[in-house]
């Protein structure tokens, strides 16, 4: 696949403070990329640095499109985390504005504007004023704002915050839209259960470091272990004794089995004691989620899992 | 700079559309001529209270009746007296008394054609003109004395003038250098001057609205969508061009709505004034001081998040426009003092200082109006390449306003 955009060792720091190091990843045309980490991570900070509204102190930005270290501006699709729309002008003037900057046809503009305002339930909004949207409506319109110039590289930090189901699929829906159709596309999200549907690859990245890199399969067979979850009332003692159980986590009325990595689901289930209660038995992959908050919450339970410590 | 020129576009397109701007636009000059209109009342009742102009006539050649009835058809609100007060004595006399003149209609004068006039200091400044009409009667007698041989006719066709020897003070200390400088109405020279100060004013007002508009970017957090499609300066230099073209339109349509007002209410063919080379220095002058404002306000408008958390610093630099206004009173009462001079070359108060010393001074002093000028100049190169580096980093930090000690460090990066 064609590379749209490549990182390399970049590293910036504020006063003494370092806020990202050695981050490295591509972004390839028609892909979905995903930057996931928990707040102040760094994630918004490895974007500002991508778009040029900060300047890295170590480390490269490769364009495919200008084949060098420029920005090309008029290609590029961005929807930053802090955003907003100027307030006392009508939708479809700031719309032809930031089209206009991009140095996008006018007219060309207009009917891609209208389709897209169609598209997501703002229609005839168009000479509505920006103050008087919600705080949902505005934020598609920063959304179409960003696409409308047909960018072949996208950029969107946190595009699914403050959305409501129902916008969150819409904007899932044109994005994977976009992707299908050739847009390289990196986003940025702490929302795990969205990225884990969409994205193709992901870079996971805590306190300014990587620490996972990969398609979305890999990660899921390298990190994401079985689990198994049993409601019913059984004694914890005995299912940690099980085989191939690192440690299980009691909640009331069910508790979770966490598996080894090298667990053969098929066989482990027939091992099962026969005095078990099972009411419900659920046997899944510990989902992108999970592995996030443990990591977020620096439990680093990875590496314990590594170590086959037992967590309790 | 094409992306400049689109981020004017859409300053200007933005406020034209906007109902406050439309408002403000067509308000302003309608407040001033509100209160022109109320001040006329005003006038209009002082007029008739107030004490008429007594003009006493050392009359030799005894036209004295005549002139009071010249005076009386003409309707010059002046009480006439005689007297047969010396000059010497006459300008004593003067030295404590207000709203006089002394006339001397003598030969002497009528040989030379110019007829001596003393006033007191605080004159009206139309006396000079209004006086001219008691030529008439002189001249009559000058005929009537004289043969009409044409010797005599081309003497007569030379024509009298009243020529002010000067108020009081003037007359003491310079003589006769004082007569005859008054001849020009004092509006030509103003015109231009109050014109440019005009010019000044509006777009250093609209100045401000760039600092507004500034802080407004970071508020609506829309900087750093703009900022994917082109630079920070760009983005500043769009702002201060469309700001100075809104602020050239609002002196336009004021000048449009006004000066016709001004014509009727002066009667004085002010446009003719108006239009003299001298406007262009003014203009000039009016634009370096809005370019050195915009740059300032620019800038600090992009270190606050919200304008009314203005900080101690950002209000003193607010204040910046309005030091000129300490100079005014020195500078009127003396334009080539020493406070003139030092205002002349402080970037901050030098346009403003230099429109009020050119309008008030008849000799231009040239090289100080270079020198100043040249500062003026540096200056605005200097301010914008500041505020290009302050508006970089301030346009998008978000949520507290930066402090001047972390200015300074932008500053010095």
């Amino acid at each position: 696949m064609e590379k749209m955009l490549s990182v390399s060792n970049l590293g910036k720091a504020f006063k003494d403070k370092q806020v990202i190091s050695n981050i490295s990843f591509d972004v390839h045309k028609g892909e979905i990329m995903a930057i996931l980490g928990p707040n102040g991570a760094g994630k918004s900070t490895t974007i500002r640095n991508i778009m040029g509204i900060m300047y890295p102190d170590q480390g490269n930005i490769h364009f495919q499109s200008t084949n060098g270290k420029e920005i090309p501006r008029h290609r590029i699709g961005y929807l930053p985390e802090e955003r907003g729309l100027y307030k006392n002008v009508k939708v479809m003037d700031i719309l032809l504005y930031l089209a206009e900057l991009k140095d996008y046809p006018l007219d060309k503009a207009r009917t891609r504007a209208l389709e897209y305002l169609k598209k997501f339930d703002l229609e005839g909004k168009d000479k509505v004023s920006v103050e008087e949207l919600s705080k949902g409506m505005g934020q598609k319109v920063q959304f179409i704002a960003s696409i409308l110039h047909e960018p072949e590289l996208l950029i969107l930090d946190e595009p699914f915050s403050g959305l409501d189901p129902v916008s969150q699929e819409l904007f899932k829906d044109e994005i994977r839209n976009l992707a299908k159709n050739g847009t390289a596309i990196l986003l940025s999200s702490h929302q795990m259960n969205l990225v884990e549907e969409m994205a193709d690859r992901l870079f996971m990245i805590h306190r300014g470091k990587k620490v996972i890199y990969g398609t979305m399969d890999d990660v899921k067979t390298e990190y994401a272990n079985f689990k198994c979850t049993i409601h019913g009332n059984n004694d914890p003692k005995q299912l940690e004794l099980l085989p191939q159980v690192q440690r299980i986590e009691v909640n009331e009325g069910s508790t979770i089995l966490y598996l080894d990595k090298e667990v053969n689901p098929n066989q482990w289930l027939k091992q099962l004691p026969e005095d078990l209660q099972i009411l419900e038995l659920k046997i899944n992959r510990v989902s992108l989620h999970e592995i996030f908050i443990d990591i977020a919450s620096d439990k680093n339970l990875l590496q314990e899992k590594k170590a086959g410590e037992v967590y309790a | 700079m094409r992306n400049t020129m689109k981020v004017a576009k859409w300053e200007i397109k933005r406020n034209m559309k906007n109902k406050s701007y439309l408002i403000g636009l067509l308000l302003t000059p309608l407040i001033i001529i509100g209160f022109m209109v109320i001040g006329s009342f005003f006038d209009d009742s002082d007029e008739e209270s107030s004490e008429s102009t007594v003009v006493f006539v050392n009359d030799e050649l005894g036209v004295y009746d005549d002139m009071v009835s010249t005076i009386e058809q003409t309707g010059i609100n002046w009480e006439l007296m005689q007297t047969d007060l010396t000059e010497a004595e006459a300008q004593e006399e003067l030295e404590d008394s207000e709203e006089t003149a002394y006339v001397f209609v003598d030969e002497e004068g009528l040989e030379n054609g110019s007829l001596a006039v003393y006033t007191s200091d605080d004159i009206d400044s139309f006396f000079m003109s209004e006086v001219q009409v008691l030529t008439g009667p002189v001249q009559a007698k000058q005929m009537e004395e004289l043969g009409l041989t044409e010797e005599q006719l081309a003497g007569i066709s030379q024509g009298v003038q009243f020529v002010e020897a000067g108020s009081i003070n003037e007359a003491a200390e310079s003589g006769e250098e004082g007569m005859g400088s008054m001849e020009e109405n004092p509006l030509q020279t103003l015109v231009p001057g109050i014109f440019g100060g005009f010019v000044l004013l509006s777009v250093v007002f609209t100045g401000m609205a760039i600092f507004q508009s500034a802080s407004q970017e970071k508020k609506d957090k829309i900087a750093e969508i703009i900022l994917s499609s082109l630079t920070p300066s760009e983005l500043m230099q769009g702002k201060i061009i469309g700001y100075f073209a809104l602020g050239l339109i609002q002196t336009l349509v004021s000048t449009v709505l006004l000066l016709p007002v001004l014509m009727w209410r002066f009667d004085q063919p002010l446009l003719e004034y108006l239009l003299v080379p001298e406007l262009a220095l003014y203009v000039f002058i009016a634009i370096l001081g809005y370019l050195l404002f915009a740059s300032i306000f620019v800038g600090v408008g992009a270190t606050m998040a919200d304008v009314t958390t203005a900080g101690n610093f950002q209000g003193f630099v607010m204040m910046l426009p309005f030091l000129p206004f300490v100079f005014i009173g020195p500078v009127l009462s003396d334009p080539n003092g020493l406070m003139a001079q030092i205002g002349t070359y402080i970037p901050f108060t030098s346009p403003a200082v230099l429109l009020l010393r050119l309008t008030s001074l008849e000799q231009w002093p040239w090289i100080e109006i270079g020198i100043s000028l040249a500062i003026l100049v540096i200056s605005v190169w200097a301010f914008m390449k500041l505020a290009g580096k302050i508006f970089k980093v301030g346009i998008l930090m978000y949520g507290k306003n930066a402090t001047p000690g972390e200015i300074w460090k932008w500053l010095k990066a």
